[in-house]
């Protein structure tokens, strides 16, 4: 009795460690080249984390995190908006030890000092997708940008092949002065002529990407405006509920350059027979900007090997028009506030939505 | 009963603001744009009544952000875009208001904090709510709120009923029954209303009862309105919250409220913002116009008019006085 079970003991025991083996073989197998040997604590810094889209960029962020074993120590804080959170976040995470920090800086040069002092200290911090100013060296590790003016440029060429001869656009942003709308302006107007007038006040229409606020700002260019050929937004899914505010007014929605979103996939799907001038262009809405600069930190911070891109650029993403590179996405069954363009699998972004 | 300085002030204004617009931005007087606004007036107006009862007390209610936040979290989140559970919600959604109200009521009336303290408070717990509900995301409304909130009868959008319903009760309420006319008694003086063997306490505590009440309403409405709400739609609301009540020409020292007043306020202070936006004024204009309104507003009731009218009939006035 005795007997047998320290021989059960021992097979489990084997079998165990032949299996532990096994796992480790595969994950070193899997460890990818920017994952170096040293050990490190890493923690990603959202400047605001109260939307979907910052809900599934924390998941990515994370997931990639997961993918190097040798970070011991994952930790996340979100500044809520409130730039003195932001600020004191990053340095108590500094002091907190953790080695390798990934920030998000919503309030763009406001926090540049409190990232600076942690640089200082040593740490590798890498600030990315809003300018935060200051140097490479000097301020921070790396700053990965997001090509903003790449997306301004895609919307540009779009509307240039929807609408040869020119037309009245609706450029839509977030707060006013935000870098990332200033960029994308830039990008339209390389590529679009005189001939392509804004009837917005310059340079964009401020929507604070409030839905409740971006519908009552359509609601008046509506009205003033008789004909708006295209809007272009840099945040799609937050003009899903001021859309039928044309049918309201006896007009068709018209067409659209903008960044994806499900809720927008489905709701093109859904209108688009009774829209005639309802066409749709997205490009893929950033989520996977989070994956480059982790990876970046990651390899500061473990001496493994920096990835080649050093500034993240959204590919195109839908094209009602031509179909090309992908026609309109939806999934019905899964919730509107999901990005279909993000690496991460839609189910995952079901999960961390928290639906 | 003669009409209320402070209604026939605000009404001149509005019409005075609506021929501006007419002039200058006729489009943003067309009915596509009014119905496109009119909702958030409508909210802005229920948000202010609710703000008008706790203020005819004294007293400022500062958890309006944190209550409407946390009826918007609950209407969405909890159904799930499932019309099933929206009654449900709804109902939750009004304990939460009713149990906000009765802290902030018995903190204020009872152990006498200070109304602004007190309320500061329990607008962190309420957020403390609205994390825990939503975890600070947005979620996608039911259809069925949808259509009870953002569509319409007879092209009239449905809030706007939902708000002179609010209107025509609270004035109904405050105006014509007993325990109304007590409620403006007490804010106008509590000492006298103590002396009188009126309940203060207790009508002081249900003033902020009155008001949760008023935000989660609100706040259900904005979840239709807005096809995905943030959590965080109530904060855009204080500020004009308590202006319709100043431009409504409710003292903020208590004492008589003026309901109608403070709802076409309201509408004055919602087409304001919208035709700035028409007009196409840069962003920092909008903002500097409506302090503006806002500064014009207390201008208009805390300059002593008064003391002109005493000189044309003083004698009158001599007489009251006496």
């Amino acid at each position: 009795m005795k007997y047998s079970s320290v021989t059960k003991g021992l097979v489990f025991s084997l079998a165990a460690t032949v299996m532990a083996f096994g796992a480790t073989n595969i994950a070193r197998a899997e460890v990818p080249s920017w994952c170096g040997s040293k050990k490190a604590t890493l923690a990603l810094l959202d400047g605001y984390g109260g939307n979907s889209w910052r809900q599934v960029t924390t998941a990515s962020g994370k997931q990639t995190v997961e993918l190097c074993p040798n970070i011991t120590k994952y930790e996340y804080a979100d500044g809520q908006g409130d730039t003195q959170k932001s600020i004191s976040d990053i340095k108590s995470m500094a002091a907190k030890g953790v080695d390798a920090l990934v920030v998000f800086g919503d309030a763009g040069p406001a926090v540049l000092p409190a990232i600076t002092s942690v640089f200082k200290a040593g740490k590798v911090i890498v600030p990315y997708r809003v300018n935060v100013g200051g140097k490479e060296g000097t301020n921070y590790s790396k700053f990965i940008g997001s090509s903003f003016v790449d997306d301004g440029e895609s919307w540009g060429n779009w509307i240039k092949s929807i609408l040869p001869k020119g037309g009245n656009l609706l450029f839509l942003s977030g707060p006013a002065g935000n870098s990332q709308g200033l960029d994308e302006l830039k990008g339209m107007k390389n590529v679009l002529g005189p001939e392509y007038v804004f009837v917005n006040p310059a340079p964009f229409a401020v929507t604070n990407w409030d839905p409740a606020l971006t519908q009552k700002v359509l609601t008046a260019e509506i009205a003033k405006n008789a004909k708006i050929d295209v809007i272009v937004s840099d945040f799609g899914p937050s003009l899903v509920g001021a859309l039928p505010l044309f049918n309201k007014q006896g007009k068709s929605i018209p067409a659209l350059a903008t960044s994806d979103g499900n809720s927008l996939g489905c709701f093109w799907n859904e209108n688009q027979a009774t829209n005639p001038d309802f066409k749709l262009f997205t490009v893929a809405t950033g989520n996977d900007n989070v994956r480059l600069a982790v990876q970046w930190a990651v390899a500061l911070a473990t001496n493994g090997v920096p990835p080649k891109d050093e500034v993240f650029k959204a590919p195109a993403f839908e094209n009602s028009v031509t179909g090309q590179p992908k026609a309109v996405q939806c999934r019905k069954d899964l919730p509107g506030a999901i990005y279909l363009s993000s690496e991460l699998p839609a189910e995952d972004q079901a999960k961390a939505v928290g639906n | 009963m003669p009409v209320a300085r402070s209604f026939v002030t605000v009404v001149i204004s509005t019409l005075l603001l609506l021929v501006v617009c007419a002039i200058f931005a006729p489009s943003s007087v067309s009915w596509g744009a009014l119905s496109g606004s009119l909702p958030f007036a409508a909210i802005i107006a229920i948000v202010g009544l609710g703000q008008l009862l706790v203020v005819q007390q004294g007293g400022f209610d500062l958890s309006l952000p944190g209550a409407v936040s946390l009826a918007v979290v609950v209407a969405t989140h909890y159904p799930q875009q499932s019309d099933a559970l929206l009654s449900q919600a709804v109902l939750l959604a009004i304990a939460f208001a009713l149990a906000a109200g009765f802290l902030n009521g018995v903190l204020v009336s009872f152990f006498r904090l200070n109304a602004i303290i007190a309320t500061i408070g329990t607008n962190a717990l309420l957020y403390g709510a609205v994390f825990a509900v939503s975890g600070g995301v947005p979620s996608i409304t039911t259809n069925l709120l949808a259509d009870i909130a953002g569509g319409e009868i007879l092209e009239i959008p449905n809030s706007i009923f939902f708000a002179l319903a609010a209107m025509a009760f609270v004035s109904f309420m405050l105006k014509k029954t007993v325990i109304g006319r007590r409620f403006e008694a007490i804010g106008a003086n509590p000492l006298a209303g103590r002396a009188a063997g009126l309940r203060v306490r207790i009508h002081r505590m249900m003033a902020y009862v009155y008001a949760q009440l008023l935000y989660c309403m609100a706040g259900v409405l904005i979840a239709g309105i807005t096809r995905e709400p943030t959590a965080f739609q109530g904060d855009s609301l204080l500020l004009p919250s308590v202006a319709v009540v100043v431009l409504g020409g409710t003292s903020l020292l208590g004492g008589r409220g003026y309901p109608i007043s403070t709802v076409v306020s309201a509408f004055f202070l919602n087409q304001l913002s919208q035709f700035a936006l028409t007009v196409g004024v840069p962003f920092s204009a909008q903002t500097i116009i409506q302090a503006l309104a806002l500064g014009f507003g207390i201008g208009v009731y805390s300059i002593r008019w008064t003391v002109n009218v005493r000189k044309s009939t003083g004698s009158r006035n001599v007489e009251e006085n006496k």
